[in-house]
């Protein structure tokens, strides 16, 4: 019984591993151009990992991390008593779910329009024009939109000075802070983004056009049965990353705008992040905060993929 | 007479060589020691061993400073300092801005040495500065009673000071004023009069570059905005700590305050204008009062003439507030946070704490103040005075300085006022002269050092509170909000948010640290 058992299993073995080695010699230079990624991810985001821990610990710098005492979950505790923490929470949701709602259909109503543009002189000038902002750095965004929104010399005041309304100091109002943020990142992104949609635009095939001019369908007619159907999973799998990334706004910008007199929408958790962690020195606090934003990420995208799996039959994984 | 001319010639002949014969008597050690240095500040985030300040203390001390710096890629010095705590290699002497917290946190853990033994043992010039300055010594004292660094200790006291457009005064008719309802009215007619005289009412009448120079404005009201040189910082009011923006006088100057913007007496950007608003307002003959640094804000009566016709932008003392103080809260601070320490695997803290002394001894204090003798300064009736090679160039003086490796507050050493005199303008001269003759300048609240409860009392609470208290400051002041009507609100919930138990820390370590 035993060698009759034991024999199939070991030629099994043998014949994976030599499947294995013919695979690596015949596809060597796919893994080297894998390489690079996979070593990314493992020193930019699996080995901070290990530091983590100092969420559940009395953290020293000097001390380092496996030296810092064990504190539990007191780091937590102090964050979720905290309501300047919670406010932070209930921003960042507001905040990325209004742009989640408002930013994410510009990019493809770009594309569409880019893709319904006939003149292609004029066509590449508008998308150059839209892609720009993406290069600006955000410091200069800043800049950009302080200047804009200025009470004294801004244009936006200019502009409603000639409708005869009395200029607005657009940034100290908590009421303002979002409009503004999000609309700077739609200026600043929607163009950039717009480029994965026209792609997927580019991907689709031309036969079904053809065959639809054919039957005499009007391009209306094409874009909502066509163009639209077929870069659907792009526009899933693009939303499922979004959502994903949902805890994670892009705080840079909101630091370069915030002020204390407008905290009270504009303060988000990575802000308090920065606040309490790199300003105050608290990084244990702060890595708690963070971890519990990751894990709420974590959870969204597990949430957004699931149901995408369901209804749509697209999903990252 | 020959005899007495030729001993009169040898005398001096002695004199001049004086440096020569001397030269010896400050060596720390007769072979070349070669140490390791962090220093790290934003205006050099590395310590170079080609500043003729450094090669200067080489030759006279026979120490030499080798650069191990970590962290030069950033400006920002904390984050270079948690670099080269995580690092956990500390090299022999660590000089950074901001180095108090960190010496007094990390040194109880041996990350750096205590000094206290060393300095009284060989160190005699900092035991004599000491012996001096006691308060400057229960200052940098750790709460375990350990000194673990040697601060830069600023000399002079002045900072900032009211200034106004004289030139607008005169043209207006008015007089410079003196109270706080005379401030108002003044500016009143900054608004209204036109003094820059192009027929617009565009006028900026107080601005400051930074916000934080308009809440300083509440002592008019007999309140506090800060009690040291540092922002929103406690003060102590006869051995009790207390937080400015708890008290009444605070709460009254707040209130005047949201009714001067209100009003249009305050830049209506003056919490976003940012740092340029001193030089765009006045360069655009805007601006009309602030307050801001003697020697900077001078300095553009200098720059500006010819521009603006008449331009006179001169200090004026502190106006009276409503109960007729004349105060000006803002001074140096006789000792910074800043400095340097011995790391605490250091093999020569002796020769390191003598090499520290080296720089508190006349010659040192001397080279890191002035630069180079004969090359930088000249000696002449026993004042160091700058050649032409500094004061000749046309650029500023301190940052030349920075560049041959003198007044760095990364360094421990005691500033001599006499470098700044020098080079002030004859307004900043004048103002400084007017306020030295009111004698308006108030005590300075110097710091705490905490033991671990304490700091884990203030890191819980003392960011959200000061979030709360900025955040509600604003809302004031831009008239969201009335301050009258939600005082008790907003006390009760900085004790709800543990103010009070920040304040119970601090005292307790301030009843530790300066004995009462």
């Amino acid at each position: 019984m035993q060698p009759d058992a034991a024999a199939p299993s070991k030629r099994r073995w043998r014949e994976r591993v030599e499947w294995l080695v013919d695979h690596f010699r015949a596809e060597w230079q796919i893994y080297v151009m894998l390489a690079p990624m996979i070593i990314w991810f493992i020193v930019f985001l699996y080995k901070p990992m290990y530091g983590l821990q100092i969420a559940f610990r009395d953290y020293s710098v000097f001390r380092g991390i496996a030296a810092s005492p064990w504190v539990g979950l007191e780091h937590f505790e102090t964050l979720f008593s905290n309501s300047q923490f919670l406010r932070a929470v209930k921003n960042t949701v507001y905040i990325s779910a209004l742009s989640l709602i408002f930013g994410f259909p510009v990019p493809i109503l770009l594309a569409l329009m880019f893709n319904e543009i006939l003149n292609e002189f004029y066509k590449r000038t508008a998308q150059t024009i839209v892609y720009l902002p993406h290069f600006i750095s955000t410091v200069i965004i800043a800049g950009i939109v302080i200047t804009a929104f200025s009470p004294s010399a801004g244009i936006v005041n200019t502009v409603l000075g000639w409708f005869g309304i009395d200029s607005i100091y657009f940034l100290i109002k908590p009421e303002w802070f979002r409009p503004i943020f999000i609309g700077s990142g739609i200026w600043q992104e929607a163009g950039f983004s717009s480029i994965v949609f026209l792609a997927a635009i580019a991907g689709v095939n031309p036969s079904l056009y053809e065959s639809a001019v054919v039957d005499g369908a009007s391009r209306w007619q094409m874009m909502w049965r066509i163009t639209i159907p077929s870069i659907m999973p792009t526009i899933i799998i693009m939303l499922i990353i979004r959502i994903g990334n949902l805890m994670e706004v892009g705080f840079e910008l909101i630091i370069l705008l915030y002020q204390p007199a407008t905290y009270q929408t504009a303060d988000v958790i990575n802000t308090f992040i920065y606040r309490q962690g790199l300003q105050s020195g608290q990084y244990d606090l702060a890595a708690a905060a963070g971890f519990f934003n990751a894990v709420v990420a974590f959870i969204l995208v597990m949430i957004a993929n699931t149901l995408s799996k369901r209804y749509s039959r697209t999903s990252l994984w | 007479m020959r005899i007495f001319a030729l001993l009169a010639a040898f005398l001096a002949a002695m004199a001049m060589s004086t440096p020569t014969f001397a030269d010896g008597h400050l060596k720390i050690v007769d072979e070349p020691l070669e140490l390791t240095v962090h220093m790290h500040h934003k205006r050099y985030p590395a310590y170079d061993e080609n500043w003729p300040v450094e090669q200067e203390a080489r030759r006279l001390t026979n120490i030499h400073l080798k650069n191990a710096t970590i962290g030069s890629n950033t400006t920002n010095s904390g984050e270079a300092m948690n670099l080269l705590l995580a690092s956990g290699s500390i090299p022999d002497i660590v000089g950074t801005s901001r180095i108090k917290d960190v010496v007094n946190q990390y040194g109880p853990q041996g990350a750096f040495m205590p000094l206290n033994d060393l300095i009284d043992e060989h160190a005699p010039h900092i035991t004599a500065f000491f012996e001096k300055f006691p308060d400057i010594k229960s200052a940098m004292t750790a709460a375990d009673g350990n000194i673990y660094y040697i601060p830069y200790l600023p000399d002079g006291k002045y900072g900032r000071a009211y200034f106004i457009r004289h030139d607008w005064l005169d043209k207006l008719g008015l007089e410079v004023p003196q109270s706080v309802d005379e401030v108002k009215s003044v500016l009143e007619a900054f608004r209204d009069q036109d003094p820059n005289g192009n027929g617009q009412q565009d006028e900026v009448p107080y601005f400051a570059r930074q916000w934080e120079e308009l809440i300083r404005l509440v002592t008019l009201w007999d309140g506090r905005s800060s009690g040291s040189d540092t922002y929103h910082d406690f003060y102590v009011d006869n051995g009790t700590i207390r937080h400015p923006y708890a008290g009444e006088g605070y709460r009254e100057g707040i209130k005047n305050l949201a009714q001067w913007y209100a009003e249009g007496l305050i830049d209506p950007e003056v919490f976003t204008r940012g740092s340029s608003a001193r030089e765009y307002l006045l360069s655009e003959n805007l601006g009309g009062m602030t307050h801001d640094w003697f020697a900077s804000t001078s300095g553009y009566n200098t720059t500006l003439q010819g521009k603006i016709d008449g331009f006179v932008f001169k200090a004026f003392a502190p106006p009276a507030s409503i109960s007729g103080a004349r105060i000006e809260e803002h001074r140096r601070i006789p000792v910074k946070p800043d400095g340097w320490a011995i790391g605490g695997a250091n093999s020569h803290p002796v020769e390191t704490i003598k090499y520290f002394d080296f720089w508190f001894s006349p010659e040192g204090r001397n080279v890191v103040n002035f630069g180079v003798e004969g090359v930088h300064w000249e000696m002449q009736d026993g004042k160091a005075i700058f050649t032409d090679v500094i004061l000749g160039s046309g650029r500023p003086v301190n940052s030349q300085l920075y560049e041959i490796g003198a007044q760095l507050h990364a360094r421990g050493y005691y500033q001599d006022y006499g470098y700044e005199i020098q080079w002030s303008n004859s307004y900043a001269l004048e103002g400084i002269a007017l306020y030295d003759e009111g004698d308006y300048l108030i005590d300075q609240f110097l710091g705490v050092a905490f033991n671990e409860e304490e700091q884990a009392v203030y890191d819980k609470h003392w960011t959200s509170v000061r979030t709360y208290m900025l955040e509600r400051q604003q809302v004031w002041i831009l008239g969201g909000g009335d301050v009258e009507a939600e005082w008790d609100d907003y006390l009760a919930d900085l004790d709800k948010m543990g103010l009070n138990k920040v304040l119970e820390a601090m005292q307790s370590a301030y009843n530790r640290q300066y004995g009462s």
